[in-house]
C-alpha cells in the first residue's frame, strides 16, 4: 500500500487520462461484439468471410516474414559491418517508408503494366509478345510485395536503433570469446534484438490489416474489405462493428503473444555511457555483396519508384499551380509535426508510467492504447466525430455566450483531426518508446531518485537524455506517417483543408495515377528530408 | 506544487495548440464571419479538377464562397448523419444514383423546388421528391477489341454471359460502385433470378480476376487477355486524350458498343447533389444547383471530363457525338439505391470477386 501511494503523483494521473481518452473510442468497438448477430452477418459467414480470414492471415503472415528477414538483416549489417556506402545506407534504408503503400502499388502497377516502360519496351523495341500474366502485379503475391518493399523500414529501423545503440560490451564480448558471426547473430543478436524485431513486425501487421487502399485496388478481397462492405455496400453498421471487433480480438492475440515472446528477461545498460559498437570491416567481395544487397533492396522500395513518379511529374508537369502546392505542403507539414511532437509527449507519460507501476494486469494497461490501431481509419473517424458532435453540444452554451454564432466549434476545427491521428498513430510512438524505456532500465532512475531527485526532474534530466534515439525515431515514425494518411484525413478535414495526401488520393483514385505523381513525390520528399534533418541531429547528440 | 505546475504547463500547451488549430482554420475561410450568409458548404464525393474551376468561376460571378469538403461518398454521408442537425453541410454532391438515393433513405436531404432547376434538368434525372437532381450522366459501355470481335456480335450485357464469351469477359470487382448500380439496373428489370444467373454466367466467363480499375479492364483487352470488357463512357474519353501515348495507342485499338439497343437500353448512372436538410446557407445551395445545371457549366463537365450533360439544350462534345446516339435504361434512378445491398449480397453468392 504505501508502495502504492507512492507512485500516485503527476505522472500517474497523467498517464491514466491519456489511456483512457485513447481506449474509449475503442469501446464503442468492443460492445460490438456483444450485439445479436443479423442476416448479413450469416450472409457474410456463408459465403465470404472465410476467404476473406484466409486472405487476410496470407497478407499478414507472409509480409510480417518478409519484413523481419529483410528488417533484420540490414539492421544487423549496418549496426556490426562497415562497408561501402554503409553511411548513405543507414539512413536511406528508412526512405521506402515515405512512400505511402496505396501509391507504391500504382506506381508499380503503372512499370509493370501493358502500357507501362517495360512491356512497351519488351513490345516494341524488341518485338517480344509476352505473356501479360508475368507481369501482373495484382494480386496476392504482389500485394506481398508492395507491402513488404514499402513497410519493411519499421522492422529495420527499430532493430538498428537497437542494435546500434545497444551496449557493446555484450556484442564484444562475444566476439572475444572468439565466437563466429553467425553465432554472434544467433546467440546474442537476435535473442536481445527480439523485442525491437516483434515491435517493428507488429506494426506491420497493424498497417498491412488496416490497409484498404492497396487490396481494393487489386482486388484482393480483405476483412477489411468485409468491414466496408457491410458498413457502406449493406449499410449495416452492426455487422461492420461486429468484424471490426472480431478484427481488433486478433489484434489483442498479437500483443498478448508479443508480451509473451518478450518473456521476462530485459536487458538494460550498465553504464550511461552509450558507446556505439566496433564495426567489422567487410573487404573485398563481401563488402560489395553487403552493399549490393542493401542497394537493391532501397532500389526496389524507393529508387524505381521515384524515378517513375518523376518521369510522370514531367509528363504532367504544371497542371496544378505552384501556390496551390505550397499550401499543402504547408497544411501536411502542419498536422504531421503537431500530431507527431503530441504522440511522443503522451508516449512519454504513458511509457514511464509503464515502467514505474508494479503488478502484471497493470503493465498490459498501456497496451490498450495500441488497439487504436487496429480499428480501421474509416471507424476511428466516425467515433471521434461522433464524440467531437456531442463534447460541442455540451459546450454550446459556451459558445453562444463568447458570441459564437455556431454551435459546432471543435468538430469542424483541425484538432478533430489531430485527435483522431493520435488515437491511430500512439502505437507507433509508444512502441518506439517502450522499446527506448525498456533498454534504460530503471537503475539510474532508481539511482536518481534515492539522491533525491523528484521524478519530474528524473525524467528530464536522466531518462530523456538517453532515450533521444527513441524520442527521434518514434517522432519521424508518426510524422511520415500521419504525412501518408488518407481514410482519416479525407473524412476530419475542416473546410478547404487539402493536404499532399489526399490531393494523391483523389487522382489516384481516379485513375489519374500521372496527376497524382507530383503530390506524392512531395510526400516523398519531405518524407526523406525528415529523414536526413534528424539523423543529422542524432549523428551530432551520439558524438 | 512543482508537479502540478509542470502538469498545468503541459495542459496549457495543449490548449493553446487546440486554439491555433482551430484558429488556423477559421483564417482558411474567407472571412471568419459565418454569419455573412454568403457562402455555401459543400461535401463532394467528386474529386475532378473540372469540378473546382466551375466552383471559382461561381464565386466570381455570385460572390458566394465556396468551402469544400472532398471525401468519400459512403464516409461523407457517415459524416453528416454524425453531424446531425448541427451540421455545417449544405450541398452534397456525389457521383452515383445509388449513394443519392442512400442520402434520401437516411433522411439527410431536403426537397427543394426551382422553376430553373426543372427547366435544366430532366425529370427522369431528378428524384421524384426532388431531394436531389442529376447534373452529368456517364453511360456503362462494352468495350470490344477490334480486330478480335464485330460489333455485330454483340448484343446486350445479359448476353456476355453466355457459353461463346467464356474466358473473354473483363470487368472489375464487385466492389466498385458502378458495378454495383449496373448489377442493380439488372435485378430492377429482369428480376432478382435471372440477374443471379446472369451474374454467375458472368463469372464464369471473366477472363482474369476482377483487378484494377476501369482503365485496366481497356489495357488488358490491348494485351490479349479478354475481348471484351464493361466499362464507363469517361475512361475511354481520358484514355483516348492521355499524356502518355502508349494509352492513346490502347484507346485506339478499342471499339465502344451501347449494349441493349434493342431490348432495355444501355445502363447510365448519374453525379447529382442534393440539399442537406439542416441546411443554413439553403438559398446559395440552390444557386449552386443551378450554376451547375445552367447550360455554361454542363459544357465545361462535358468537354473537360467526358462526361454527358443532363442538361437537354446542351450538346455533348463532338468526341461523345461520334460514337453516336444511344437509348437509355428506362428505370427511375432510385432503383439503382434500392437494390444495391441486394446486389452486393447476390455478388457475394456467386463469387464475383
Amino acid at each position: 500500500m504505501q508502495r502504492r501511494l507512492a507512485n500516485f503523483n503527476i505522472w500517474t494521473v497523467g498517464a491514466v487520462i491519456i489511456i483512457l481518452m485513447l481506449f474509449l473510442p475503442n469501446l464503442t468497438i468492443v460492445t460490438g461484439l456483444f450485439t445479436p448477430s443479423n442476416d448479413n452477418w450469416e450472409h457474410m459467414k456463408e459465403f465470404v468471410l472465410q476467404q476473406f480470414v484466409i486472405n487476410s492471415l496470407i497478407l499478414t503472415l507472409a509480409t510480417a516474414t518478409a519484413t523481419i528477414l529483410i528488417g533484420l538483416s540490414l539492421a544487423w549489417l549496418i549496426a556490426q559491418y562497415d562497408f561501402p556506402f554503409r553511411r548513405f545506407l543507414k539512413w536511406a534504408l528508412i526512405l521506402p517508408l515515405s512512400i505511402p503503400p496505396f501509391i507504391g502499388a500504382y506506381t508499380y502497377h503503372g512499370i509493370l503494366n501493358f502500357t507501362g516502360p517495360i512491356q512497351t519496351t519488351l513490345r516494341e523495341g524488341f518485338g517480344m509478345n509476352l505473356d501479360p500474366a508475368y507481369f501482373d502485379i495484382m494480386n496476392l503475391p504482389g500485394a506481398i510485395f508492395i507491402y513488404t518493399m514499402f513497410l519493411y523500414p519499421y522492422v529495420y529501423t527499430i532493430t538498428q536503433v537497437y542494435l546500434s545503440e545497444q551496449s557493446a560490451s555484450l556484442i564484444e564480448s562475444t566476439r572475444l570469446l572468439g565466437k563466429g558471426p553467425w553465432r554472434t547473430f544467433f546467440q546474442v543478436v537476435l535473442p536481445i534484438s527480439r523485442i525491437s524485431i516483434i515491435a517493428g513486425a507488429s506494426l506491420v501487421v497493424l498497417e498491412v490489416l488496416n490497409d484498404y487502399g492497396v487490396v481494393k485496388y487489386y482486388g484482393i478481397q480483405t476483412f477489411t474489405t468485409a468491414i466496408f462492405q457491410s458498413w457502406f455496400g449493406l449499410g449495416d453498421l452492426d455487422t461492420s462493428i461486429k468484424l471490426a471487433a472480431s478484427l481488433m480480438g486478433f489484434v489483442i492475440i498479437i500483443l498478448l503473444i508479443e508480451k509473451l515472446l518478450r518473456g521476462r528477461r530485459q536487458y538494460s545498460y550498465f553504464s550511461t555511457k552509450v558507446r556505439p559498437l566496433q564495426l567489422i570491416s567487410l573487404s573485398g567481395w563481401k563488402g560489395f555483396a553487403a552493399a549490393g544487397y542493401g542497394i537493391l533492396i532501397l532500389s526496389l522500395g524507393f529508387f524505381i519508384p521515384v524515378i517513375q513518379l518523376v518521369d510522370w511529374t514531367i509528363l504532367t508537369f504544371g497542371t496544378i499551380p505552384m501556390e496551390e502546392f505550397m499550401r499543402y505542403v504547408q497544411n501536411s507539414v502542419l498536422v504531421a509535426g503537431l500530431s507527431a511532437t503530441l504522440i511522443v509527449i503522451f508516449a512519454l507519460i504513458v511509457g514511464n508510467f509503464a515502467r514505474m507501476v508494479q503488478g502484471k494486469y497493470t503493465k498490459l494497461l498501456p497496451k490498450l492504447t495500441v488497439l487504436g490501431y487496429s480499428i480501421p481509419g474509416a471507424v476511428i473517424a466516425v467515433a471521434v466525430v461522433t464524440a467531437f458532435v456531442a463534447l460541442d453540444g455540451y459546450l454550446a452554451p459556451l459558445y453562444l455566450a463568447i458570441g459564437l454564432e455556431t454551435t459546432l466549434v471543435l468538430s469542424v476545427s483541425i484538432v478533430l483531426l489531430l485527435s483522431a491521428y493520435i488515437i491511430r498513430f500512439f502505437a507507433i510512438g509508444y512502441n518506439s518508446i517502450e522499446t527506448g524505456y525498456d533498454k534504460i532500465g530503471t537503475n539510474f532512475r532508481d539511482a536518481s531518485r534515492l539522491l533525491g531527485a523528484g521524478p519530474t526532474k528524473t525524467f528530464f534530466k536522466v531518462d530523456v537524455p538517453m532515450m533521444k534515439g527513441a524520442i527521434i525515431s518514434g517522432f519521424i515514425l508518426v510524422f511520415i506517417d500521419v504525412l501518408k494518411e488518407i481514410p482519416l484525413t479525407l473524412i476530419l478535414r475542416p473546410f478547404n483543408f487539402d493536404t499532399l495526401s489526399t490531393k494523391a488520393f483523389q487522382y489516384a483514385s481516379d485513375e489519374k495515377i500521372m496527376e497524382a505523381s507530383q503530390a506524392s513525390l512531395l510526400i516523398v520528399g519531405i518524407s526523406a528530408l525528415a529523414i536526413v534533418i534528424f539523423y543529422k541531429i542524432l549523428e551530432k547528440e551520439m558524438d | 506544487m512543482k508537479k502540478l505546475l509542470s502538469f498545468l504547463l503541459v495542459l496549457g500547451t495543449l490548449l493553446v495548440l487546440a486554439a491555433c488549430g482551430s484558429s488556423n482554420t477559421e483564417e482558411s475561410e474567407t472571412s471568419g464571419d459565418e454569419a455573412s450568409g454568403n457562402e455555401v458548404n459543400l461535401y463532394t464525393a467528386r474529386h475532378y479538377d473540372v469540378d473546382d474551376e466551375l466552383y471559382k468561376k461561381f464565386e466570381e460571378e455570385t460572390g458566394i464562397k465556396v468551402n469544400l469538403i472532398k471525401g468519400e461518398a459512403d464516409e461523407l454521408l457517415e459524416r453528416i448523419k454524425r453531424e446531425g442537425d448541427a451540421t455545417q453541410a449544405d450541398l452534397f454532391l456525389t457521383a452515383d444514383a445509388g449513394r443519392l438515393h442512400r442520402a434520401k433513405e437516411d433522411g439527410i436531404l431536403q426537397s427543394v423546388s426551382s422553376d430553373v432547376l426543372d427547366e435544366q434538368v430532366p425529370a427522369n434525372f431528378q428524384d421524384e421528391d426532388q431531394m436531389w437532381y442529376g447534373l452529368t450522366k456517364r453511360a456503362r459501355v462494352i468495350m470490344y477489341d477490334k480486330e478480335k470481335v464485330d460489333p455485330s456480335e454483340l448484343s446486350t450485357y445479359e448476353a456476355l454471359a453466355e457459353d461463346e464469351w467464356a474466358g473473354r469477359v473483363l470487368i472489375r470487382s464487385s466492389e466498385n460502385i458502378y458495378n454495383q448500380s449496373l448489377f442493380a439496373s439488372l435485378i430492377e428489370l429482369n428480376g432478382e433470378e435471372e440477374a443471379k444467373e446472369w451474374a454467375a454466367g458472368m463469372v464464369d466467363n471473366f477472363a482474369r480476376d476482377p483487378e484494377g480499375g476501369d482503365r485496366d479492364q481497356a489495357k488488358a483487352i490491348a494485351a490479349g487477355v479478354g475481348d471484351v470488357a464493361i466499362m464507363n463512357t469517361y475512361y475511354y474519353g481520358q484514355m483516348l486524350n492521355s499524356e502518355d501515348p502508349e494509352e492513346v495507342k490502347v484507346a485506339e485499338s478499342l471499339g465502344v458498343f451501347f449494349p441493349n439497343q434493342d431490348t432495355t437500353g444501355t445502363h447510365v448512372n448519374v453525379s447529382g447533389a442534393g440539399v442537406v436538410k439542416s441546411s443554413k446557407n439553403q438559398e446559395n445551395a440552390i444557386q449552386l444547383l443551378e450554376f451547375l445545371s445552367a447550360p455554361e457549366a454542363q459544357e465545361t463537365f462535358a468537354s473537360a471530363n467526358y462526361e454527358y450533360p443532363v442538361n437537354e439544350s446542351v450538346e455533348p462534345t463532338e468526341l461523345l457525338q461520334s460514337w453516336g446516339d444511344f437509348k437509355e435504361q428506362d428505370i427511375s434512378m432510385s432503383a439503382l439505391g434500392e437494390n444495391n445491398a441486394k446486389a452486393i449480397l447476390l455478388f457475394n453468392e456467386v463469387g464475383w470477386k
